[in-house]
């Protein structure tokens, strides 16, 4: 009886499951094969962009010689490492980095709460002024401060001199200060824009709540807002800490000459500038810089498991808005004074450089525009501003796609693997473009003769995309899980094919988000001056190089002149981004 | 000491005015709600009472204090009036735990650390969440939050109490317990309260006295029995549930011993008598409200004042309650009935005079 009985239980059961066998077994006999092609194509791209050139860093720092000659495997780059003078390197890079980073934490602050909570006037355009010195390519405003800073022919220790009647330079760029200095001027917009939806998009009865128990307004700031920002300042700070031991261009320019390194200047001056060149060196410093962030990420981690309050209410008053008065004109002035000191100065010296004859003589009769038709007469200029722009085009609208191609099977699908591939796109995020640039630089000597990338503009494009494809992903998987799986099943059941749902959904309503991180990849090709600075070769040269080797043979006028124009296409994007794409501005 | 008193209360937004002209006496220990549509201007009152919003015109005083005077420039912020408030999102600072949140006015104050845990223990015991005190805020539901919020603006013993929406966040099971706690509560302390909302069941199950307004102007005010039975016009009347408005002539007008007048009336096809507030004039066009729950099925044992006859056009079945539209002479009119009525396709209505109530046309 019991057999017969479990015989009609499975008869029962057999078709549905027979049906539900053969429709998976269509369904992948349909898609397996070519899914199973592109995912391996997808794995190999990803993996040749970052676990290549990570795994050529281990393989570099052991090896004896230069990339693409026979030599030994041994430990030497790592001992060379642990002398004093490079722990003088190390204090400096975690000192500076720190320096910069709390009074820049303070300054963003305060100017997130005068444009997103006071009755500041003109807080809209106040809000773009103050951001856009993050836009700026970082080596434009090295070379204008330098310019403007310098000790001997600096048009602010003109001026001082010219005002006080003294003899003596107050302001030295080229210094601690001048290193710190430089790196505010981007990590303050940067937090800026960090935190500032953070504050916008607060709950104000949290406050009010506060001022109704009978707390002042700088109790309710300190005991409340400041304590609810808390995470989201922490946050930023971490990240604003791990740019500046990244970063390049502000050691290089004012650091360096004053005797004064940090890690990413000493693995480029042991590569281009010693001789002959200490490339096992270099290669384990590079590890060594990895291995530093890796712990400082680990520790943003920990820190921040399970801490960000959600302080967002569905409905509610526009956030608290607090009346200055009289105040709210210095407020004002503040954030002019901001955008004055960061902008219009460095660009104010860039035009004022590109029309004298000698930078640092500034009168009538050097007026001249012969720097302008020596730059526009140059094919070194001509040929840096074609490579940029086609990196800059290219470059972008790959990393975008792969980017959104990595999102997508991360976010919307249930994938195997998909984890792996979201990992391995992240990883270029912790190399620094210096790090990243030394891992190709072994990676591309490595490949076989009949890929000759090494040289070549492909090199750039290869390492912009691995350096930009963390970005395109976070910008594109956050557009990617807004979207509602209802709304790709919707249009599933209404009779789309996936590619058709691909275009007319997922693509449709995902394509502001594309733009965005598509504009954003723009400009940081455009600035990006450390990894190109070791891939680069005749030929290939990218706008950023040729500026660093006009200021590097003293030619500062022209860089005066190439600098502007930099500048005219920095505006021009950032325009066409905040009047086209303006409500999507904030995924920044 | 703790009475509100609002005179020609008003505030502008640029060219908007949110309130115009509002004049309310709110007695000590008294329980008031302000309740009207959203945007009505409910809210902003009650943030101009706490001090949050400046009125732009008029007077406020707190317990014979005057508070805020639009003409004379006074304005005493909020942290200086010594109010409890409860936010419609309840507002529990989610960086610190249950106690801190309710202890946070008491250290304000300076109170002694000791006395503050005392306080505070007493505060959550009143809300029955004393066992929560050592929880994470964010670990809290709506409802524990909604306690916790209380506890918070009672803690410091404020003479006075503005909610503003608090239920509305919670599920409807919810908010009907935490509303008869929360009067409950407020009886027993006797502490007078303001109260905001725009669900007409909840205020006039929680208040004393009901202030219904719209477009930033106060319409009526009374006890909840007066607003729902004898509104003061048509406005009011259909903001407490949808009320048959039907149009009729006055035919004869007579004063009752209680203030009130008598009126004869005619509809169109129909004839019946109702009550009014004042006297109406021979011929008047009034409009007659009658709540759909008031309408009768005429079973030829009571004594109506009116009888419609009409077709069933829409019968639906609400457990306890048929609810019915019925065409009268081309007219619609809803009524609600037994359901165990037995129910034929032509039906006759009765109404009550005391149920009928004429408004101006």
């Amino acid at each position: 009886m019991t057999v017969s009985a479990d015989d009609r239980l499975q008869d029962a059961n057999r078709p549905a499951l027979g049906a539900r066998l053969s429709g998976t077994a269509r369904w992948l006999q349909a898609t397996s094969a070519s899914r199973v092609a592109g995912l391996t194509l997808l794995v190999a791209v990803l993996a040749f962009l970052s676990v290549y050139p990570l795994s050529m860093l281990l393989y570099g720092s052991l090896h004896s010689t230069p990339p693409g000659m026979a030599g030994t495997f041994n430990l030497d780059g790592y001992r060379d490492i642990l002398t004093r003078e490079n722990l003088i390197t190390l204090l400096n890079t975690v000192g500076i980095s720190l320096a910069k980073t709390v009074p820049s934490l303070a300054l963003a602050v305060l100017l997130a709460w005068i444009l997103a909570r006071t009755d500041t006037p003109c807080r809209g355009a106040l809000e773009v002024l103050v951001t856009l010195p993050f836009f700026i390519p970082p080596i434009l405003t090295a070379m204008a401060w330098g310019m403007l800073g310098n000790p001997q022919v600096g048009l602010l220790n003109q001026l001082y001199q010219g005002i006080t009647g003294s003899s003596t330079a107050p302001i030295n760029v080229y210094s601690y200060g001048g290193v710190v200095w430089h790196m505010m001027q981007y990590a303050v917009p940067f937090l800026f824009l960090l935190i500032v939806d953070a504050f916008r998009a607060m709950d104000p009865s949290l406050e009010e709540a506060a001022r109704m128990c009978g707390a002042s307004r700088l109790r309710t700031f300190r005991t409340i807002t400041l304590q609810l920002m808390l995470p989201a300042l922490t946050s930023g700070a971490i990240l604003s800490f791990i740019r500046g031991i990244e970063n390049f261009e502000s050691p290089l320019f004012f650091g360096s000459p004053a005797g004064i390194h940090v890690i990413t200047t000493d693995i480029y001056d042991s590569i281009n500038q010693r001789s002959p060149p200490q490339y096992q060196y270099a290669t384990a410093v590079s590890f060594v810089i990895m291995a530093l962030l890796f712990l400082i990420v680990l520790l943003q981690w920990r820190l921040l498991r399970g801490r960000s309050f959600t302080t967002v209410s569905g409905k509610g008053y526009s956030p608290g808005v607090t009346k200055l008065g009289k105040w709210r004109w210095v407020t004002f002035a503040f954030c002019v004074l901001f955008f004055v000191i960061t902008v219009v100065l460095p660009v104010g010296q860039l035009l004022i450089g590109s029309f004298f004859k000698f930078f640092g003589f500034y009168q009538w009769d050097m007026l001249t525009l012969e720097h302008y038709q020596a730059v526009f007469g140059s094919s070194e200029f001509w040929r840096g501003f074609g490579n940029t722009m086609l990196l800059g085009l290219v470059g972008a609208s790959a990393t975008m796609v792969l980017g959104g191609l990595v999102a997508y099977i991360s976010v919307r699908t249930k994938w195997r693997g998909r984890s792996l591939i979201d990992a391995m796109a992240w990883l270029p995020w912790m190399m620094p473009g210096i790090v990243l640039g030394v891992g190709f630089l072994w990676g591309f000597a490595l490949l076989p003769h009949a890929i000759p990338i090494y040289g070549t503009i492909w090199a750039l494009l290869l390492a912009y995309i691995s350096l930009g494809t963390p970005l395109s992903v976070r910008v594109m998987s956050s557009a990617f899980s807004q979207l509602s799986f209802d709304i790709e099943e919707c249009s599933r059941v209404h009779g789309a094919s996936w590619l058709q749902t691909m275009w007319r959904i997922v693509i449709a309503l995902s394509w502001p988000s594309f733009a965005v991180g598509w504009v954003l990849l723009f400009f940081g090709i455009m600035r990006e001056l450390s990894a190109s600075v070791l891939l680069y070769s005749i030929g290939s040269e990218v706008l950023s190089v040729v500026l660093l080797k006009l200021w590097v043979n003293g030619n500062a006028e022209q860089v005066s002149v190439i600098g502007l124009m930099m500048m005219v296409m920095v505006i021009l994007f950032r325009w066409v981004q905040l009047s086209f794409i303006k409500k999507h501005i904030n995924t920044l | 000491m703790s009475n509100i008193v609002l005179e020609k209360v008003s505030r502008k937004f640029g060219d908007f005015a949110a309130v115009s002209g509002v004049d309310l006496r709110v007695g000590e220990g008294e329980f008031v709600t302000l309740l009207g549509p959203s945007g009505c201007g409910k809210t902003t009152t009650l943030r101009m009472v706490a001090g949050l919003e400046q009125n732009t015109g008029g007077r406020i005083s707190i317990g014979g204090r005057v508070v805020s005077d639009a003409e004379r420039g006074l304005f005493v912020p909020a942290e200086h009036r010594a109010l409890g408030m409860v936010f419609q999102s309840y507002a529990i600072w989610p960086h610190m735990t249950v106690f801190d949140n309710v202890a946070y006015p008491l250290r304000v104050r300076r109170v002694g650390r000791v006395d503050i845990r005392q306080r505070v223990l007493e505060a959550l015991k009143l809300v029955e969440m004393a066992d929560y005190a050592d929880r994470p805020a964010p670990a809290l539901s709506g409802g524990q939050q909604q306690r916790v919020a209380i506890a918070r603006a009672l803690v410091f013993e404020p003479a006075l109490l503005l909610l503003d929406e608090p239920l509305s966040n919670l599920d409807a099971r919810l908010r009907a317990q935490m509303g008869s706690e929360f009067r409950a509560l407020q009886k027993r302390l006797g502490i007078t309260s303001l109260y905001v909302t725009h669900d007409q069941e909840e205020a006039m199950a929680l208040s004393d006295r009901v202030v219904v307004m719209q477009a930033g102007r106060v319409l009526q005010i009374g006890a909840p029995e007066e607003i729902y039975q004898r509104p003061a016009s048509r406005d009011v009347a259909s903001f407490f549930g949808s009320p048959n408005l039907l149009p009729a002539t006055v035919v004869n007008c007579a004063r009752l011993d209680d203030a009130d007048f008598a009126l004869s009336v005619r509809g169109s096809g129909w004839e019946g008598t109702c009550r009014a507030g004042e006297a109406r004039a021979e011929g008047a066009k009034v409009l007659v409200m009658v709540r759909p729950e008031s309408v009768r099925l005429a079973d030829g044992a009571n004594q109506a004042s009116s009888v419609l006859s009409g077709r069933v056009v829409q019968s639906s079945f609400h457990g306890a309650r048929r609810a019915l539209t019925v065409e009268v002479n081309g007219n619609l009119m809803r009524a609600e009935v037994p359901a165990t009525t037995p129910l034929g396709e032509q039906v006759t209505l009765t109404i009550d005079e005391r149920a009928a109530w004429a408004l101006s046309a």
